[in-house]
This record gives structure tokens, sequence and C-alpha cells, in this order.
């Protein structure tokens, strides 16, 4: 057993290392390379540097990471405060010396723990793992809520701390994307805080609105007022009424002297003239130039997105520490099963159907409980392999009127139609034995834990609640 | 039946002279006026048009060659219902070089929005809008400011046009230099819609399908109609577009013929326009028109009928038959009816039943013989036949009351320059000066 240092002791073979209770901490200097790849073999990481711009990088390099081993890594800033928004977001503390890594252990030992309870496993699609990782990173960090925050950095106006990391400005509109799978998968909630208008073309949200001439798009013009001289009905720009003498207005038509407005004449609008085309118009086009990719957008064709608040639900903190696998569109393209909405319309419409004749129809829910860390021993090629087999074989076993669906990468739905009961289960409990005889021969080393249910459709109650009170231990 | 009998033997009875002193009224007013000197007109519009073919055919030679752009003005207030229509009716237009521009006099209903989405999608080339009302006079006015266009159309928005229209209307302007103005031929859209309908539609074929041919052709055309007229631009530049109405085509065609140029009408430039469906609405509509034969021809323009600087023989000859013949023997009508009454009281009824007939008759031919004159008709000729024994009625009694009633109210109280047709602002300044 290793002795648990309670001083503050730097490494005698490598100056960047010191060892504090039992952990080790890795200093990056500004001198140093950018390349990161040895913290994986540290507990912590301190940045000493004076140089913001290289405290960013570092940061942005191991939060942007895709190996958990990197990106849940704790980091702390030693001896900079110059250091802003995004990037503070990132880090798990600040220090002034390395004396107060005394007063940040309790902090830091608590991450380190919770990361020991997580399970990662390779995705089945690029969302998923960035999913996976704003999860974990969260559930590490004892976050619930991810607040964004304004940034003029950031290509969509908002930055996102563990969520935007991971994209470049002129792809961080994908932000938006993956919030949208994580409400609609519901591992998040949301609570609306602005609205943002991205470039049609490019996405991102920096846009210089104007106005400019409907013709040209110039936006260098002039306006003036239309005169209407009541006595002889004359209108025209106020132009037409000066001359080169006095500040007088002289009507063109009559040669009158305009004398009060209301009473002889008024200014029922103003006319714009466009200095680069000529041409001549009342309403100009507001128009939303890109500051990222020059092109001038129609205002209306904008693209508007709602920047939220979020916070993570039970399902989300659960898939944390299973492991995210796969979106349910991952999901939806494996061959035999339905899409989940589907399902449930084809439920809606089988309760319908049974209150009219009098048939049995039941809905069985198979789930596989350490489905983590069974995906994480494969990559996504695989598991989209092994799914598709696993589908194929449940098919041969059931009548072809039955409904298959992902209600998750561990939970599957199955509504098993004009069976009664009793087969039902029969049929449930051969599927159950072929799966773990199927899992075994596929991990050796992994005790299956598989949990079934089968209840019978009633027609008392909604489809939906019957789903979910069939799913409700599963999450 | 006795009675039958009795007109029939009375009417066996009458001598030439004594058919003269009892029915003057019909002899001048209906049968030389609307009948013979109508015919005459036509037949020498037609002669005219034959013996200058060839100056015809140089004159669309040349209108092709030079194919000048075409300024369509269309103002308005509350129209934008009708702007679409109008916009597609125009893209069907032989003639290609126009500009169409819409000027939005203050509507408070849909219009801008319907207007800019047009000018936006490039249906109309310009649109303006004026948030305060300022009336029609400054509306075209507006318009007329930002043409580019050799010469201006003026349309109405609720009208639409034979798709060679503009052609029609433009083509004059070649033949003869002189030609400042050219009117298109207005005709009843609506005219099955209902009885007012129908009678106005008989109406609009002799006043102005036959009446204007026939005015022209003698160089006294007076009015070119507000729904489809064609202006030289720089005449129009010369004098200062439109004045404040109401009647402004009438006053703007005498503006046009007081500073030199001739009037012309174009019998073959179609436009359709919706007639008011109901008497009232119609009596309305004539109460506004009929007031400003006083107020342009008796005042603004009174002018014309003394021996001034700048007198022309031929536009006093306009403005003495239209006085001659809508004023004058307007109140010379009740003048006759207080004579039968008078001197031959029990004739009475006989000489009612006379006149309906001879007006029938009349009718009748007129339909017949000035049918054969007309080119382009909007209705079969027989739709009207069982219509024409009412247009005794209808145009020898209601029409004739509405006109009395606005030449007396404006005579005497100046009425039109209170017609809310105008906003307020303006008509003061027109009563002031009393334009
Ligand atoms: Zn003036
Ligand atoms: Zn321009
Ligand atoms: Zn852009």
């Amino acid at each position: 057993m290793k002795d648990i240092n309670t001083e503050i002791i730097p490494s005698k073979e490598n100056d960047h290392v010191i060892e504090f209770a039992g952990y080790t901490f890795y200093t990056i200097y500004n001198t140093d390379s950018l390349k990161t790849d040895d913290i994986v073999f540290y507990d912590v990481i301190i940045i000493q540097a004076g140089d913001p711009e290289f405290t960013r990088h570092i940061i942005t390099r191991i939060r942007g990471h895709f190996n958990p081993e990197h990106y849940l890594k704790p980091i702390l800033l030693l001896n900079q405060s110059s250091l802003k928004d995004p990037y503070t977001n990132l880090l798990d503390g600040t220090l002034y010396s390395l004396e107060q890594i005394k007063l940040i252990l309790p902090k830091l030992q608590n991450i380190l723990l919770r990361i020991k309870d997580l399970t990662f496993s390779s995705s089945l699609s690029y969302e998923a793992l960035i999913i996976q990782k704003v999860l974990s990173y969260m559930y590490s960090r004892d976050m619930e809520e991810m607040e964004p925050f304004v940034d003029f950095n950031s290509g969509i106006g908002y930055n996102y701390p563990i969520l935007s990391v991971n994209f470049s400005r002129h792809e961080e509109h994908q932000v938006l994307n993956i919030i949208n799978i994580m409400l609609e998968e519901k591992l998040m909630k949301k609570e609306f805080l602005d609205s943002v208008y991205l470039c049609t073309k490019c996405t991102t949200g920096y846009l210089s609105y104007r106005e400019v001439c409907p013709k040209c798009n110039s936006s260098n013009a002039t306006s003036q007022d239309i005169v209407h001289h009541f006595p002889c009905s004359y209108v025209g720009p106020i132009e037409d009424f000066k001359n080169q003498i006095d500040d007088a207005l002289n009507c063109p038509k009559c040669n009158k002297t305009l004398r009060h407005i209301g009473v002889d004449y008024d200014k029922p609008s103003i006319i714009n003239d466009c200095l680069s085309c000529g041409h001549r118009f009342q309403d100009f086009n507001v128009k939303a130039k890109c500051m990222t990719c020059k092109f001038d957008n129609e205002v209306e064709k904008l693209n508007k997105s709602s920047i939220n608040a979020l916070s993570v639900t039970k399902k989300g903190q659960i898939m944390s520490v299973s492991g995210y696998v796969t979106t349910s569109k991952d999901l939806q393209e494996i061959i035999g099963t339905v899409k989940m909405d589907t399902f449930r319309t084809m439920l809606k419409y089988e309760i319908e159907r049974l209150k009219q004749t009098e048939g049995n129809s039941n809905l069985a829910v198979l789930h596989l409980k350490n489905s983590g860390e069974a995906y994480s021993t494969m990559d996504n090629e695989l598991q989209r392999t092994m799914l598709k087999v696993l589908i194929k074989a449940i098919r041969k076993y059931l009548p072809t009127s039955s409904v298959i669906t992902f209600y998750s990468s561990s939970t599957i739905l199955i509504a098993i139609n004009d069976l009664p009961l009793k087969i039902a289960r029969r049929l449930t409990e051969e599927i159950i034995t072929l799966m773990r005889e199927l899992m075994e021969t596929n991990f050796k080393n992994m005790i299956v834990t598989l949990e079934h249910e089968v209840k019978a459709v009633t027609v008392k109650l909604s489809s939906d609640l019957q789903i979910q009170q069939l799913v409700k231990d599963y999450i | 039946m006795d009675t039958i009998g009795e007109f029939i033997s009375y009417l066996q009875a009458l001598g030439p002279s004594k058919f003269l002193r009892v029915f003057w009224f019909f002899v001048i007013f209906e049968f030389f006026r609307y009948f013979l000197l109508d015919l005459v007109g036509l037949i020498l519009h037609r002669v005219s048009i034959w013996t200058n073919r060839k100056r015809w055919k140089r004159a669309r030679e040349e209108f092709k060659k030079e194919n000048p752009l075409v300024s369509i003005i269309v103002p308005g207030k509350n129209e934008g219902k009708h702007i679409f229509k109008l916009v597609k009716s125009l893209s069907e237009q032989t003639y290609r070089n126009y500009e169409l521009i819409i000027i939005d006099d203050g509507s408070d209903d849909n219009t801008p929005i319907i207007c800019k989405s047009l000018l936006k999608n490039g249906l109309i080339d310009q649109f303006y809008r004026n948030e305060e009302r300022g009336g029609k006079a400054s509306a075209a006015n507006l318009g007329l400011r930002f043409t580019k266009g050799k010469y201006i159309i003026h349309l109405d928005a609720d009208c639409s046009y034979d798709n060679d229209a503009v052609e029609k209307i433009i083509l004059p302007f070649y033949y003869d230099k002189d030609i400042g103005g050219v009117g298109g031929n207005v005709m009843v859209r609506n005219y099955k819609e209902s009885l007012v309908t129908t009678l106005q539609a008989v109406e609009y074929f002799n006043s102005v399908g036959i009446g204007r041919i026939v005015t022209s052709q003698f160089g006294i055309y007076r009015i070119i109609s507000g729904a489809f007229g064609a202006f030289r631009a720089d005449v129009m530049d010369k004098i200062q577009g439109w004045d404040i109405g109401p009647g402004l085509d009438g006053d703007i065609t005498v503006k046009i013929r007081k500073s030199g140029y001739k009037i012309h009408f174009a019998p073959e430039a179609v436009c359709l326009t919706s007639a008011p469906n109901t008497f009232k609405k119609l009596a309305k509509q004539r109460y506004r028109w009929d007031k400003s034969l006083i107020r342009f021809r008796l005042r603004k323009h009174k002018d014309i009928l003394f021996p001034t600087q700048g007198f022309s023989i031929i536009n006093f000859i306009s403005f003495f038959e239209n006085i001659l013949y809508n004023l004058v023997l307007n109140f010379m009508w009740y003048f006759y009816f207080i004579d039968l009454i008078f001197n031959f009281p029990n004739l009475i009824l006989h000489v009612i039943l006379t006149n309906l007939f001879l007006y029938t008759s009349m009718g009748y031919i007129k339909l017949l013989i000035f049918g054969l004159f007309r080119k382009r008709t909007n209705a079969p000729n027989y739709y009207f036949i069982p219509y024409i024994p009412l247009m005794v009625l209808y145009f020898g009694y209601f029409l004739r009351f509405v006109r009395t009633r606005a030449y007396f109210m404006e005579l005497f109280f100046k009425a039109s320059y209170n017609d809310p047709w105008n906003p307020l602002k303006t008509s003061i300044h027109a009563k002031e000066k009393g334009l």
C-alpha cells in the first residue's frame, strides 16, 4: 500500500508532476507543446500559463477530446485571472497558489469518485457520442443544469459549456441539433431563454441588419419628404418646391409659397433615392448580412432557433451512468422494427379494435440491464449488426402481426396481437432464452441480466399510459 | 280599347307642322342631335378611316418602330382587391413596353400589403403610398411626378382591359401630332347583373361608344374617362397634371384643349367597368358627375365661352354643344312639359304615349343602325331588345331628375365643394378659389 502524502510534494523525476493526498497533479506550462496525450496518466491537470491564448487552447483540446479519459479530467488554473468565459466554465477551479489545492481537494475527490460510476460505450452515432459526453461530464461535476451564455465568439451567439467546445465556429449550429435530440429523447428539460436568427448559408448568428434599396441592395440612399400642395393638387418631392434664393418652399405648379403645414400643404409620405442605382422607392428592404460568410440574408428567410437553459432529467441521469449508446433515430434504422411513434399509434388502433371485437392482445417489454457494459465492448458497426441479428431472431418466434420497437437502446417493446396472454408469455420467455444464449456466446466474460414482463392490453387505459406502466422500471 | 283607337286616329290626323309643334322636343333633342347628327358623324368617321387608311398605316409603323415607354398610373383608395386582377389583365397586353405605377391614397385596408408584395415580386414597377389621403388628383399627380414614359395612361383599378387596349389607345398620337389626349371606350362589364346595369350598358353604348366617335369626329369630344385615358407626357408637364376634382376627367380634357391640343376618342381601345348596380348608387354617381358641368364649364373654364385671348372656335363649340344639350335642353324639357299642359291639356295622355312610342322606335332604330358601326361589343345587341322601351323612363325621367338636382345644387349651393370624395383639407381651397 502506497503512502498517502499530506504535503504537496514536487515529484523528483518529473518537474511537471506534484503529488498530494494520493493523487498526481500534472502541470502544463506555456512553454510546453500543445500535445496533451500524456494527461491520461495523471489525476488532475493544473495549467500554469501566463498566456491566455495558450490556456484556451489547452482547455479546448482536453474538453473537446472524444475520449472520456481526456474530457472528464479535472482541470485547475493557476495564477491567471484574465481568462473569461466560456473557458472558465470548463475549469474545476482557479488557484492563486499551489497551497489552495488543499481547499479544493474535496471537490476534486468527488469528481474523481463520480467518474467511477460512469459506464462508457462506443456510441452508434456521432450525436449519441456527444450526448454521452455531455451527460457524463455533467454527472461527474454533479451539474443538473446547463445554462448557455452570450458569447461573441460563438457561431450562434450563445455558448453551451461542454457542448459548444466540440464544434468549430462554423459548425456550431450542430449544438442546437444535439440539444433537440436530447429534448426529444427526454434526457433534458428546457426553459426558454432567447431566440437567435442564423444565416441561411453558414448558420452562424453574427448578422448585420440594415435598410437597403429593394433593387440593388445598396444601403447608400437619401430620403426626402413628399409634399402635397392642396390648392392645386401638386404632389412631389420637397426638392421640387425649393429655390436657390431663400428657404421658402414655392409650388412649381401654381408658384404660391407654402405657408402652413396642414392648412395649405402637408407631407403625406417620404421617398428614398438609391445613390447606387438611382432607384426611387418608399419602402426599404431590411437585410441581414452575415459577418461570417458575407451572405446577405432576406430577413424573413433567416432560421430562427430557440436558446434554452437545460436541466438533466431522471432518464438523463440514469443514461449517464449506464452509458448512452444511441439516439432513437439510430435505432429506427434497424430493419424489422418500427418507430416509437408508429408503435404508439398502432397500439392506439389495436385498443380501438379490441373495443369492437373480443380478442386478446399483449404488450411485452424486454430489458437488458447492463447494456452499457455490453455496448462498450463493441464498436458501432458491431452494435448495429448485433441489433439486426437479434431482431431477426426475435421475429422468427413471433407471429407476423407482432410489432417491435426500441424504447431505448436497452429496452425493446413488442406488441403481440391476437394471442392469449399465456401464449404471449411463453413466446416472450423463449425469446429471453434465445437472447441470453446469443449474448453469452458473444460476450464470454459478461453476466447477462435480462428482465422482461408481459401484460394483456386493456381497453380501459390509453395506449400511452399502458406503455408507461410497462417501462417505468426500465428507463 | 277606346283610348287606343282614339290614339291611332290622333296619330293619323297629325300633319307635319302640328307634329313639330307638339313634338319639337323629340325632334331637336333625340331625332336631330342624337340620331341624325350621330349618323352623319358615324358615316364621316367611316369615310375618314377609309380615306386616311395610309396615314393610319404609317402611324402604326412609326409607333411600332419607336416602341415608346408608356407609364400606366393607377391611383386609388382601398383598391387592393382589384390590383392583382388588374396586374394580370395588363400582363396580357400585346404592348409590352410599359411601367406600372400604383398610388395608394391613404387606404385603411390591406391595400398597402398587397401592393408591396406585388412590388417585391416585380409585378408592379413603382408603388407609392400616402399615409394621409389627399384626394384622387393628388394621388394621380404623385404617380405622374415619377413617370418615365413618353405617354401616360390613367386607369381605374376596378376596370379590366382588352389585351390590345394599350396599343390602341397610344396609336392616335402617331396619327396626328396635335393630339394631346386620347380617351378609351368604356363598356359595362356587369350588364347582366341587374336592370340598372343593363340600362347603363345601353346608355354607354349610345353616349360613349357612339357619342364619342361622333364628337371626336367633329372635334368637340370633351371628356376622357378616368377609367381609361392616355396623355402625352410633355403635354401633362405643360398643364401640370390634374387639378382638384370631382370631375377631374372633364377638367383635364379642357386643360389640354385650352393649351392647343386635340382630343381623340379611340373606340377600339376597350375597357370594361363595373357600373353601379342599384338605382340609388347610380343616382349618387351621376349626382357627382353632373355637378361638374356647372363647376367646370360655367365657372372654372367659362373663359372658353368668351372671345378672350386664345379663343378657339372649336373649343367654344364643344362647350356650347355641351351646355346646350345637357344644361339648356334639360331645363327646356320642363318648359316643354308646361307648354303641353297649358296648350294641349286634352292631349296630354296622347302626347305622352306618342313620345314613348317615338323614343322607343328611335331606340330600336339606333340599336339596329348604330349596331352596324360597332366593331367590338361586350354584349350581343339582341340582349338589349326587351329593355329599349324602359330607356325612355331611365334616360328621360330618372337621369333627368338626378341631373336637374345636380345642376340646381351646384348652381346655387356649389355642392361639389362639399363632396366627401375629396378630403376637406383640399376642398376648402378649391371652394375659396372657385376652382
Ligand atoms: Zn400649388
Ligand atoms: Zn439601388
Ligand atoms: Zn453566413
